[in-house]
């Protein structure tokens, strides 16, 4: 077992720590679904949570412009972008 | 017409617990510790208040719904809900589109706000949390109640201190009757933090006894509390419509300022505060015979209760007459958290007056002993109840309540009535 | 009838200062000084600069800033009225907005209070609260009649005049005193940019390429009485607040609803409070932040109620000059909005071409200068919170019979 999490794992423990979603846990959230609208619900203000979750966790900022739809839409979409940046 | 009361406090949730609290010698069975762990507190001070920590919403607010929500915004949606409920809304969002939102807070979503600096200050503004930011405004109660109630009339949030319950019943008096909401929910709410009661304790506001002896000669502070007192307002009407029970009916409101008060204390403009009571009094119609009790919102603040006190015996000296019995509940219930607007309330409908403390010291300036009531033979609620509170910084309010017309006498196991 | 009208802002202390920076049409919104915003994701405000000498007496050195901006603007609207404090012989209320009072003096007393006790003053404190502004104007002015502070965001100014109106012409005050106050702190500073409201540059209101709002702190207040007791002390009307409106989104804790039905139920509601039609208004000041999705919802809320004309109607954006004055933007606009019918002029805002991917609201909508509108008669000015509650208030030209 590495010491690090992969990064999908690490992701999905920031959703359900930082959005406070109770009776949810990280290994129920699937790779591709859809994180806003359905599948979670969440919406634009827990997107923003979760940006700075995000950013603390892996050391990284992310500009505003860079806040999209695509890479918000899965863990899987949010973990490419974070690997292309970390 | 006062047609549902939602409440929670440290005696938990609904009118029936707040009874059981008011029927209480004292309040010492519902204090608990506060968290001093973050080392705010000094030593010697108070160390308990009236905590609503533990009493459970989940009856009220689903654990989705409550997800981002602060700590008021909780307290405050689960008292509109079960104001609601009570009123006899049994669907808790059909037919809601034009209701009034007005609640009153003296401090906010505290517990958020302090999150929200020490990240700002300690972590860095990048680590701001977006949560903690749009749940710590002091609008943020409302805003829930009015998107989980859907309420989607005039909103206000209030902030006045300890007169901004009573403001806020007003307001929402005034909503319904100019028409422009045909109900309301109004009433107030307030969390109580660590660093808050530290800090009132530092200010000297607080019984470091954890005693809360209103008019007493002997006072020394007020007990520090939270929770949400919610009533829904509507018109005659629209009670009548759905047969609703009434619990009371609101015939006027007011408040005045002493300008004589220093930031966050209490002044000495009693004559004038009285001038005003009298004033708005007159303006309503009222007759000072015809009221037959009040509720007063003395905590056990050695200024507050003195202003309230002289200001309550300046009116009434003025037309020679002796005080009606006057209530004080927050000798049980604490300050803040709208407690006393519930008791008020609970007066108003008949069958719930306190007993009065196991023990009381006069105190020679004010002359005043609370919670003591005659009995009279009638089974009839009081005809009419004033409710008054004095805030720190001077301003002041009042509220007027009448018996719930047209409805049979209630039975109830303490009764009184007008003579 | 608006009797007095005071201000503080971006553009400095004073109402005629606020007028003459406007009619410049240049912003106020620049790099500021009050607290280091390094660290923070933007750097600009319009912040009011110091105050002018001899305007705060030593019985006022405890007065947070929001409380000394609340106090100058209520003391030069009460003088332009022809009263003198105290207030007392008269039944005089007042009524005012402020979303963090003291905050930004409590941030200080805060940090202090954890990292070096000993320094903490806690008489720092005693101004904190959000009704510190509201208290200290009553204080000052002597004033014995209702007081009251509200604090609805965005909204809180507008709400304040419109309980106020409804004060005087209930016959509960006489005069009533109303505005609203902030000042600039690190809370909101940082909670909006958390929320990626904030725009780098100066706010670009209704434009394309808007990107979000901009700072602004200060206080406006007006002096609110019945006609009659106007006149009979010689004083002129500077404008008629003919009715307020107010609403509730009830939708989302910081997105406007999309459509904008909440915010045309706030206007329809003053319109029929002022008993003016639609096709009365002449103007709009617009509540206009900058942010895409509030200018988005207010565009489709202005449709709704003025129709084709929505498209005609000039639409007057304070914010782009003095940035967003959160509790007391909606007072401040509605100073604005009294002096641009009083004066029959509108200021503009400054004319930035920016590429973006906004929806692009009608061209002749936003002033890229000065208009003059003689026949200027009624105005609406609009105020959209964070939390939904929406406020309009509908201001008329007064003229003598």
């Amino acid at each position: 077992m590495s010491e690090a999490l992969a990064v999908p794992s690490r992701i999905k423990r920031l959703i359900v720590e930082s959005l406070h979603l109770e009776g949810i846990r990280p290994e129920m959230i699937e790779d591709d679904a859809p994180l806003f609208g359905e599948g979670l619900g969440l919406d634009s203000v827990d997107a923003l949570e979760l940006v700075v979750a995000l950013e603390k966790e892996f050391g990284i900022k992310i500009k505003s412009q860079e806040l999209g739809r695509e890479v918000f839409s899965s863990v899987s979409s949010l973990s490419q972008f974070i690997e292309g940046r970390t | 017409m006062i047609t549902g009361l939602g409440t929670v406090g440290a005696y938990g949730c609904g009118s029936d617990s707040l009874r059981r609290a008011l029927a209480a010698p004292d309040l010492t069975v519902l204090l608990s510790d506060i968290d001093r762990t973050s080392g705010y507190h000094r030593p010697g001070g108070a160390r308990r208040a009236l905590l609503a920590r533990d009493v459970s919403l989940a009856e009220w607010l689903a654990p989705k719904e409550a997800r981002r929500m602060s700590p008021p915004s909780k307290l405050a949606v689960a008292a509109a809900r079960m104001a609601l409920a009570c009123a006899g809304f049994a669907d808790r969002r059909a037919d809601r589109e034009e209701m009034s939102v007005a609640i009153s807070t003296a401090f906010g979503p505290s517990s958020y706000s302090e999150a929200l600096l020490r990240q700002i200050l300690f972590d860095g503004p990048e680590a701001t949390s977006p949560f903690l930011f749009t749940e710590s405004v002091a609008n943020a109660p409302a805003a829930q109640i009015a998107i989980l109630c859907r309420a989607r009339g005039p909103s206000m949030t209030i902030t006045q201190r300890e007169a901004g319950a009573l403001q806020a019943i007003g307001q929402g008096a005034a909503d319904v009757a100019s028409g422009r909401a045909p109900r309301s929910l109004a009433g107030a709410v307030d969390e109580m933090t660590p660093l808050l009661h530290a800090l009132l304790d530092r200010f000297g506001a607080l019984d470091t006894a954890e005693m809360a002896r209103p008019f007493d000669r002997r006072r020394h502070g007020f007990v520090a509390a939270e929770g949400a007192t919610v009533l829904l307002l509507e018109t005659a009407a629209s009670a009548a419509e759905r047969s609703a029970h009434v619990l009371a009916r609101v015939l006027a409101w007011g408040s005045a300022f002493d300008p004589t008060a220093p930031q966050a204390g209490w002044g000495t403009g009693h004559e004038r505060l009285a001038r005003s009571l009298r004033r708005g009094l007159e303006r309503a119609g009222v007759d000072l015979r015809t009221i037959d009790l009040i509720v007063s919102g003395a905590s056990g603040s050695r200024g507050g209760d003195r202003l309230e006190a002289l200001m309550l015996r300046d009116v009434w000296g003025k037309e020679e007459r002796p005080l009606p019995p006057i209530l004080a509940p927050k000798r049980v219930l604490g300050e803040y958290g709208g407690g006393f607007l519930g008791a008020a309330v609970l007066a108003a409908a008949g069958g719930c007056m306190p007993p009065p403390a196991a023990s009381f010291e006069t105190d020679p300036e004010l002359s005043i002993v609370p919670d003591i009531v005659p009995d009279l033979p009638s089974a009839a609620p009081p005809a009419t109840v004033l409710v008054t509170s004095v805030a720190a910084g001077g301003a002041a309010s009042w509220l007027l309540l009448g018996a719930p017309e047209a409805q049979e006498a209630q039975e109830a196991p303490e009764t009184w009535g007008a003579p | 009838m608006v009797s007095g009208v005071g201000a503080v802002s971006g553009l400095g202390w004073g109402v005629d200062a606020l007028w003459e920076g406007l009619r410049s049409g240049r912003t106020a919104i620049r790099p500021f000084h009050r607290f280091d915003h390094s660290r923070h994701r933007t750097h600009l405000a319009a912040e009011a600069g110091a105050a002018p000498q001899g305007t705060v007496s030593p019985e006022q050195r405890r007065l947070s800033m929001a409380d000394r901006f609340a106090v100058f603007a209520a003391a030069e609207a009460v003088h332009q009225a022809g009263l003198t404090a105290p207030l007392d012989t008269l039944e005089a209320g007042v009524w005012l907005g402020s979303s963090t009072g003291g905050m930004f003096e409590s941030e200080e007393f805060f940090h202090r209070f954890v990292t070096d006790r000993r320094h903490a003053r806690l008489g720092d404190l005693a101004s904190q609260q959000v009704n510190g502004p509201g208290d200290a104007v009553a204080r000052h002015l002597g004033v014995t009649g209702p007081v009251q502070t509200i604090s609805s965001a965005c909204s809180s100014g507008a709400l304040a005049l419109g309980a106020a109106l409804d004060a005087v012409r209930s016959g509960t005050v006489d005069v009533a005193v109303a505005g609203g106050s902030d000042s600039l702190c690190r809370l909101t500073y940082a909670g909006f940019n958390a929320l990626r409201s904030v725009d780098e540059e100066p706010c670009l209101p209704f434009r394309a390429g808007r990107a979000g709002m901009s700072f602004g702190e200060g206080a406006a207040v007006l002096v609110l009485e019945p006609l009659e007791r106007a006149l009979a002390r010689g004083v002129t009307p500077l404008a008629e607040l003919a009715g307020a409106g107010s609403s509730c989104d009830a939708h989302h804790m910081t997105a406007p609803e999309p459509g904008g039905a909440g915010a045309a139920a706030a206007l329809q509601a003053a319109l029929r409070d002022a008993r003016l039609p639609a096709d009365a208004i002449d103007f709009v000041n617009a509540h206009a932040t900058g942010t895409p999705l509030n200018d988005a919802a207010e565009w489709r809320a202005l449709v709704r109620v003025f129709g084709e004309r929505a498209g005609t109607l000039p639409i007057v954006l304070t914010k782009a000059i003095l940035g967003h004055l959160l509790g007391s933007a909606g007072a401040i606009e509605a100073v604005v909005t009294v002096l641009c019918l009083l004066h029959r002029e509108l200021h503009s805002a400054p004319s930035v071409v920016r590429p973006g991917d906004q929806e692009d609201l009608p061209a002749n909508l936003v002033l890229d200068r000065t208009l003059a509108v003689p026949e200027a008669h009624a105005a609406v000015s609009t105020s959209l919170a964070f939390g939904g509650a929406n406020a309009a208030l509908v201001f008329s030209r007064w003229e003598p019979a």
